[in-house]
């Protein structure tokens, strides 16, 4: 148990060191192309390893509606927006904002597909985040 | 940029921060659909491809002339080029941990505390090029809230379906 524990806190550390080197790469370039190279880079790892472990490209990827490849394009937007921000908000701003907008974003989506969810822990946790926010734009 | 020691971030800042996290939910929710379609690997393989196209189409629509030589800005150095080789083998980490007790939950509550480990120490010491950022006690109140929050909705929010 204690390697996945080590596993899921260092993808949280990779994570940060990501968005970390892409904005240093933005401050040289541009957000775009920072996002640019964080993908076609992990493109040729995954190729790499996909073609070396097998099994790349599975049967039912054709099967796939086209709705369910559209992250890619959306994550493009995503890195550069990170990449963008983190030299003007920081490090810490940049990754509780996220995070924030990403569960509160999330409950939404939960509520709208009905995922059954424990209400008031999701409601509170909202208005935790929130509150947060509000702290955080303080002077 | 020129001045890093701003205590007060713009609230349009934040707001765009917190509205890239709920592009973040839905990137997540159909690199997983994929997932379920094909596999983990090959889902984070294409996404990490038409992103790269993407980015490629949107690049080129957007190219105007090459900025002069004279635009001094200073030269990435070779290792800010790796942060997909980080984003990649982070993809390849939490598809393993969710298949494992910790199940989604404990993924998502220990990368954010992985996140939140790294972002003060980058804050703290400019790591990687970027500039040093002071933290002031409300900086320490907002992260404490934001945690605490998340990690209700990760840890009781999401865990009626179980």
């Amino acid at each position: 148990m204690i390697a996945p524990i080590l596993f899921a806190l260092l993808a949280g550390l990779l994570v940060g060191l990501s968005r970390q080197l892409n904005g240093r790469l933005a401050i040289s370039t541009s957000p775009l192309i920072a996002s640019f190279w964080n993908h076609i880079v992990g493109f040729a790892l995954l190729t790499v390893l996909g073609l070396i472990i097998g099994g790349l490209i599975p049967a039912g990827a054709g099967d796939a509606p086209w709705h369910a490849y559209i992250g890619g394009p959306i994550g493009v937007v995503f890195v550069a927006a990170g990449s963008w921000l983190i030299a003007r908000i920081g490090a810490v701003n940049t990754a509780m904002l996220v995070i924030g907008g990403q569960m509160v974003s999330g409950v939404a989506l939960d509520l709208l597909r009905s995922v059954p969810t424990t209400l008031w822990a999701s409601a509170l946790g909202v208005l935790l985040i929130l509150g947060g926010m509000a702290l955080a734009q303080r002077r | 940029m020129s001045n890093t020691e701003t205590q007060r971030p713009n609230p349009l800042h934040l707001l765009a921060a917190f509205g890239t996290g709920g592009l973040l939910t839905l990137m997540v929710f159909f690199n997983g659909e994929l997932g379920r379609y094909a596999s983990p690997l090959f889902s984070s393989w294409a996404a990490h491809g038409t992103g790269t196209v993407a980015a490629a189409v949107l690049l080129a629509v957007l190219w105007r002339r090459r900025p002069k030589a004279s635009d001094t800005k200073p030269r990435a150095p070779l290792w800010a080029y790796l942060g997909g080789l980080s984003g990649a083998i982070t993809v390849m980490l939490t598809s393993t941990t969710v298949n494992t007790p910790l199940g989604l939950a404990g993924t998502l509550a220990l990368g954010l505390a992985g996140q939140v480990v790294f972002s003060l120490a980058a804050d703290l010491w400019g790591l990687f090029g970027l500039p040093k950022r002071k933290l002031l006690p409300k900086d320490f109140g907002a992260l404490g809230l934001v945690v605490a929050g998340s990690a209700l909705i990760i840890l009781v929010g999401m865990g009626a379906g179980a």
